[in-house]
């Protein structure tokens, strides 16, 4: 008697094996990775709606922006939150630099926007931010770049 | 007797000297070539054990950042805020000039119009000749306190490090941190550390 009529292609796997896949990925999810508690379920209202152009479809598996909120920083320019979120198995590291934009869609040339480096944890994130060099930034650019293991 | 003694001198000389050429071929073959890199970039070298340009660019924009989000300049009585560059001491044991991550501030801070820097106060001013003319000109009209400039704020600081080690693997934590003091009240207005650790077992080319 078939246990799975409508799957045959699982009916050919065998149980002990299903079981064995099973354990290992639970294992991979479970080595070094972190949980994480919140309260919030809603976005924040600093939120605010982004694109991204995907060139490594790596770290858009493993790694991927989540939320991104800018607001005026206590000075004045913009301040920019991202958090990043590890969707791997691994602890990973990243670099990234944030460019800012004026009004007018062009770079502020600035000695802010440098390559910085971050961890992220397995199942966990991190949050980057920078802060505009001036109030003339309306907007930014993220480029994020996995790091050399 | 003496003709073959010539003739496996020459032998040997010929062949050691065609084992050199293909040596320096290959090691010529085999190494990375010069290259320009973007400063800072995730391309640049990464040294466990001392303090690295990308380093200091971070902690450049580290300071800077937190200068700006806090709108501590903006509280200054002169418009821009005027500043003067106390000591930065380096008490790591990696060799590189304290001004490479102070004049990237400079930079960012005059160039912007955030605030302006005096060279010619204090003992520690980084232009004494100026320094000299301005008091010159002064006690000649007459004025040798008004003339002379009053900066809002004095920026000091330090970077340390620690380092540690398990096994052949190395870490090494640097702390840069900056104070501003306001200089008529004497008081701490705006502090910042910025920490980088690095850790392996030896430098790599890339980040």
């Amino acid at each position: 008697m078939n246990r799975f009529p409508r799957y045959p292609a699982v009916a050919a796997v065998p149980a002990t094996a299903i079981l064995a896949i099973a354990l290992v990925a639970a294992a991979l999810t479970a080595c070094g990775s972190v949980n994480t508690t919140y309260t919030r379920t809603t976005p924040s209202a600093t939120a605010v709606p982004t694109n991204t152009q995907v060139n490594d479809a790596l770290t858009q598996i493993f790694l991927r922006a989540g939320e991104v909120r800018m607001f005026p920083s206590k000075g004045g320019p913009l301040e920019v939150q991202v958090d990043v979120i590890n969707n791997g198995f691994s602890y990973r590291g990243f670099s990234y630099r944030f460019d800012w934009v004026d009004a007018n869609g062009s770079v502020i040339p600035s000695q802010v926007s440098v390559w910085k480096t971050s961890n992220v944890p397995s199942g966990g994130s991190t949050t980057i931010r920078a802060i505009a060099p001036s109030e003339s930034a309306t907007d930014f650019r993220l480029q994020v770049r996995r790091a050399d293991e | 007797m003496t003709t073959h003694i010539a003739r496996t001198s020459l032998a040997i000389l010929s062949r050691s000297l065609a084992l050199c050429t293909v040596g320096m071929l290959v090691a010529s073959g085999c190494g990375s070539p010069a290259k320009y890199v973007e400063t800072g970039s995730p391309q640049s070298i990464v040294s466990v054990g001392e303090v690295d340009m990308q380093d200091i660019l971070k902690a450049s924009s580290g300071m800077l950042e937190s200068l700006i989000e806090t709108g501590v300049l903006k509280t200054a009585s002169a418009k821009p805020a005027q500043l003067v560059i106390d000591k930065v001491v380096n008490d790591t044991s990696s060799q590189f000039d304290v001004g490479e991550l102070l004049y990237r501030m400079r930079e960012q801070l005059v160039n912007s119009g955030q605030a302006t820097v005096i060279t010619t106060f204090g003992a520690n001013a980084e232009d004494k000749t100026a320094q000299e003319q301005l008091r010159a000109q002064a006690f000649r009209q007459g004025n040798a306190v008004e003339g002379m400039p009053a900066p809002d704020f004095s920026l000091s600081g330090k970077i340390t490090q620690v380092k540690r080690q398990a096994g052949n693997t190395q870490q090494s934590t640097y702390t840069f941190r900056l104070t501003l003091t306001n200089i008529r009240s004497g008081v701490e207005v705006w502090t910042k550390t910025v920490d980088m650790t690095k850790q392996g077992t030896k430098n790599s080319v890339g980040f």
